[in-house]
């Protein structure tokens, strides 16, 4: 069996403010292996990104504070840190994420940035090579003007231009395992395609792992092999991509994919419920998903179900199928 | 007899260019066409899609129509009149007939009024009326909206993000605006609550025979709720026609790459790029420098031919040059 590449066991993030503590994540658990694409799904307030941030490892600093779990990659416990400086940021785990600008430093040119992603990995590499470097990684992002994005400021590129420097980043430091955080969000439909076959091309190339972190269920199943469904905090349904979509068992997974509409007008209207995503916090008791919840039942007001699993590897937190 | 209830021909929206950033701009300086001659025809009842990606002036267009820009020479007519941008009164006439949601809940609620007086502030001559008949109006708005009454006292800021969305939609139906257009309305909410917003506005639609322009770059949520669409692409309608045939048979080269693009779960295809995009072209056919099945006529601009009722502006669809190549 292929060890697992990454492996979150039952962790729970608070956010402790001084008068109060909030619950992000609560005992969420998540693996993968080398070589998969993996979905977060979820709505606004899941806790989707934090989860990203708990697993690069950018989170445990105050407000936040992980409570609970560990955090295995690569066979190594990067959380709770054996040693001190264990550094997998770069070649281990690399992130992109939704926005750019902000993820580019605006004072630097391109070129410098990219120069110093080789810097982080390899600071001796003669410069003929690292010019080399920067340019074939620019030219894999199929950026045709090389030259002129390479002189440009992050402020002076278009939105999809920006993506794929940050993704030419990437490129140099070829990680083990990239996490994406809504990568594609907020840009054009055709750039969003090509974004997308342009990640899942270097995938092949340079054999990493994918977690993808998107609310758009259409998205995820066009990329991921399993896919995991996070509703305020908790994962309440995982397992392969396909057979989630063809039967989603949570009714949350079931109302977000009805919520994407399919046919035309004539196709009556979308099966959702009313009510928004809970406040995490002040979350209501039980089943999160309760209030919305077409087929709640008494139990489901009062005790939070467990993830369980089902038949093969699919896993679903509902009292439906206990 | 004329059904239709907003025509508009011949819409060129151009700006001022400034070209460094220090300089005022001068009407000597160069122009952009953010709109390029729009023409289209909206019945009663009808819900319009517009789809086009950034920069394609779908925005710019929703400003037009309620007045917010106001160009020169083009003739839009409401309800048989015709309106000039530079009368007060026949702004002012677009405006009562045209409402409009915005994408950002938050930037077009005012913030210090209260849900309430956001409602009443879409009600035309409220001074005429009662206290107890615009309490009247603004309730059976909320009603309609399925804004619960208790929410009437909040604050925008209370509201989440599909309440804010139903607090726009209050605003412009208590009116009795005729047109409702959407601009991006969905596209800052969640899934979920996208449906929801979805579902109310076709409940709307059929209790008060409204119109839609629904403006938005989401192709799955296009399909599901206009009966006609057009496909802007930087200021120029490409192709206009009925949803089911435009879906189904896209004729214009960037449609069929946009309905190709298009994320959704029958689609099991995987996508690859065949070819890459290009900046607009000045010249000729605006889409040439990004056309996969581009040849030697798209060097001029093409004009609109129409094909099973679908409007197209594409060289290949000219019969005429078809017929006298084949012979």
């Amino acid at each position: 069996m292929n060890p697992d590449l990454l492996n979150v066991e039952s962790l729970s993030v608070n956010f402790e403010t001084v008068d109060r503590t909030v619950e992000i994540l609560k005992d969420v658990s998540l693996r993968m292996e080398k070589g998969e694409v993996v979905g977060i799904v979820g709505e606004s307030g899941s806790g989707k990104t934090t989860l990203a941030l708990a697993i690069v490892g950018v989170l445990d600093v105050p407000p936040a504070r992980i409570v609970k779990g560990t955090i295995h990659f690569d066979g190594r416990k990067i959380f709770p840190a054996e040693e001190r400086g264990t550094n997998f940021r770069g070649k281990g785990i690399n992130m992109i994420f939704q926005e750019p600008l902000t993820s580019l430093n605006p004072v630097y040119s391109v070129h410098d940035q990219l120069e110093e992603a080789i810097n982080t990995e390899n600071p001796s590499t003669p410069n003929k090579e690292k010019e080399e470097i920067i340019r074939r990684s620019l030219k894999e992002v199929m950026i045709r003007d090389v030259e002129g994005v390479l002189n440009a400021y992050p402020h002076q590129l278009s939105g999809g231009m920006r993506q794929r420097v940050s993704i030419a980043m990437v490129l140099i430091q070829k990680p083990q395992l990239l996490i994406l955080d809504e990568p594609t969000t907020g840009l054009d439909l055709i750039v969003q395609r090509k974004i997308i076959s342009l990640i899942m091309n270097l995938k092949k190339e340079i054999s990493s792992s994918i977690l993808l972190i998107t609310h758009d269920l259409a998205v995820s199943a066009s990329m991921c092999d399993r896919v995991y469904v996070m509703y305020a905090g908790r994962v309440v349904e995982n397992g392969e991509m396909k057979e989630v979509l063809q039967k989603p068992l949570h009714p949350y997974t079931a109302m977000l994919k009805n919520s994407v509409p399919e046919g035309f007008l004539n196709s009556g209207p979308l099966k959702v419920s009313s009510g928004s995503p809970p406040d995490i916090r002040s979350p209501p008791p039980g089943c999160a998903f309760h209030p919305r919840c077409s087929r709640a039942m008494e139990i489901c007001r009062i005790k939070v179900p467990e993830l369980k699993k089902q038949n093969g590897d699919r896993e679903v937190a509902c009292w439906l199928y206990e | 007899m004329n059904d239709n209830i907003l025509e508009v021909e011949n819409l060129t929206v151009q700006f001022k260019v400034k070209t460094k950033i220090f300089q005022r701009a001068r009407s000597t300086e160069k122009t952009k066409k953010v709109l390029d001659s729009i023409s289209f025809r909206i019945k009663q009842g009808e819900t319009f899609g517009i789809v086009g990606e950034t920069g394609s002036g779908k925005t710019t267009l929703a400003r037009t129509l309620v007045g917010i820009y106001r160009p020169k020479g083009c003739k839009i007519r409401i309800n048989g009149k015709d309106i000039d941008f530079r009368k007060r009164e026949d702004v002012l006439l677009l405006r009562k007939n045209i409402g409009i949601v915005f994408q950002d809940p938050v930037g077009s609620l005012n913030p210090r009024l209260t849900v309430y007086d956001i409602i009443l502030e879409g009600l035309p001559n409220a001074k005429k009326l009662s206290k107890q008949e615009i309490k009247e109006k603004i309730t059976e708005a909320a009603n309609l909206v399925e804004l619960p009454e208790s929410k009437l006292e909040s604050y925008p800021a209370e509201l989440s993000g599909g309440e804010k969305q139903r607090v726009s939609l209050a605003r412009t139906i208590v009116g009795g605006k005729e047109i409702i257009l959407l601009d991006e309305p969905t596209s800052s909410l969640d899934v979920s609550i996208q449906a929801q917003i979805l579902n109310l506005l076709i409940k709307l639609k059929q209790e008060l025979s409204i119109s839609y322009i629904f403006i938005t770059h989401d192709l799955n949520v296009i399909k599901y709720m206009c009966d006609r669409v057009s496909v802007l692409y930087y200021g120029q309608i490409l192709e206009e026609g009925d949803t089911f045939e435009l879906f189904e048979h896209p004729r214009h080269p960037y449609t069929a790459e946009l309905i190709r693009a298009n994320f959704s779960f029958s689609s099991t295809e995987t996508y690859s790029a065949t070819h890459e995009s290009g900046e607009p072209s000045r010249e000729g056919c605006i889409y040439k420098n990004s056309c996969p099945s581009r040849f030697s006529p798209c060097d001029q601009v093409p004009p609109s031919f129409l094909v099973n009722n679908v409007s197209v502006k594409c060289w290949l669809y000219d019969q005429a040059k078809i017929k006298s190549e084949r012979s």
